[in-house]
């Protein structure tokens, strides 16, 4: 049987601090697989870091933001003929052990998408207010349209299967943030998610993409105005329609 | 009530809908569309209750109501102009680092 070429994704943007115990504990923990790192042109020595680690390292141009820096990953692992894909972040906070649980939960349920999720049972996550709020709105909004229980669809730590892996790579509009609204834009076509309870960490250094309070505001309005586009898309399309559709 | 209003009810909803349509066609990104959509569900507001109009000139201390509505209108077409402006500024930046990028690429093997 022909083994699975399975490749994590990092996007990076100033990890210096964190990206290396990062990558050790992946080449210690999950050894079959490869890694890539998509530096989103950092200021600091992400790059110099991640190359002295013997890492394949992608460096944008310039910055291109969250999203299109973990597009330009799975981009590459479509590329490369890779069969799954593990979204992974680079501040230490996801945990590398427990992206075998994910991909063998894949393997056996035969779903599409697998979301490492914080919340599903008690994992002792932290949770701050604004996550909690956020949480419980989109979990709620996914409930009422798509029927399904997503406990943590703001999760970043995600497994994807071939099929995702060419979609998501040829999505010309992929989301600036890539969460509930995407989970929903996958459920409305008929791909199958899953989730598994995973443990994860509390960044050690740095900042996180949605600190402040002006940007989780900003954050909150973008995903709500595209969900009711997305609803919008699929609204009177049946789950098979699209899925024909996409074929 | 005058037929006016209605005309100025259609106008706006036909606008949101052209907006609509567009970004389901994936014509216009979501992210571009968020502004128009806000400057047209205003528009729709104000067609549904004129009264508004009357109301801030009050505030402000406007004779004239309809020179707010104009004020508005023309503040908020200023805005997106500048901020397309801003963009294409960005853009161009981007677009000669890639042009150089691409270039040195072509041109390492040779």
């Amino acid at each position: 049987m022909k083994k699975d070429k399975i490749l994590f994704v990092i996007p990076a943007y100033n990890e210096a601090m964190n990206i290396e115990k990062v990558l050790k504990e992946i080449k210690k923990d999950v050894k079959t697989a490869d890694i890539v790192v998509v530096n989103d042109c950092s200021g600091d020595n992400t790059r110099e870091i991640v190359e002295n680690n013997g890492i394949k390292c992608i460096t944008m141009p310039f910055n291109v933001g969250y999203a299109m820096a973990v597009q330009t990953g799975i981009k590459y692992a479509y590329e490369n003929n890779y069969d799954y894909v593990i979204q992974f972040d680079a501040d230490g906070q996801h945990i590398a052990k427990e992206a075998e649980k994910m991909y063998k939960t894949m393997k056996e349920d035969n779903v599409d998408i697998v979301i490492g999720s914080r919340y599903l049972e008690d994992v002792g996550y932290p949770c701050p207010f604004f996550r909690k709020v956020g949480t419980n709105i989109f979990k709620k909004i996914i409930k009422i349209f798509c029927k399904k229980t997503i406990a943590d669809p703001l999760s970043g730590f995600q497994c994807l299967n071939r099929k995702v892996i060419e979609k998501y790579s040829k999505m010309g509009n992929y989301p600036e943030f890539p969460d509930a609204n995407l989970i929903i834009e996958m459920l409305l076509s008929g791909y199958k998610i899953k989730e598994v309870p995973t443990k994860m960490r509390i960044r050690e250094f740095g900042e996180s993409m949605h600190g402040g309070i002006i940007k989780p505001i900003k954050y909150m309005i973008n995903i709500f105005y595209t969900i009711v586009f997305i609803l919008l898309k699929y609204s009177g399309k049946k789950k098979s329609e699209v899925v024909k559709d996409e074929k | 009530m005058k037929s006016s209003y209605f005309v100025f009810i259609a106008i706006a909803v036909i606008i949101i809908i052209f907006i609509a349509s567009s970004v389901k066609k994936s014509r216009l990104s979501i992210k571009e569309s968020f502004w128009w959509m806000i400057g047209s569900i205003f528009m729709l507001i104000l067609s549904i209750f004129p009264g508004l109009v009357n109301w801030a000139a009050k505030i402000f201390g406007v004779s004239y109501p309809p020179t707010i509505l104009f004020v508005f209108c023309i503040l908020f077409l200023i805005y997106m102009v500048f901020r397309n402006s801003k963009r294409i500024a960005v853009q161009q930046e981007k677009i000669v680092e890639l042009s150089q990028q691409i270039a040195i690429l072509k041109n390492k093997d040779k």
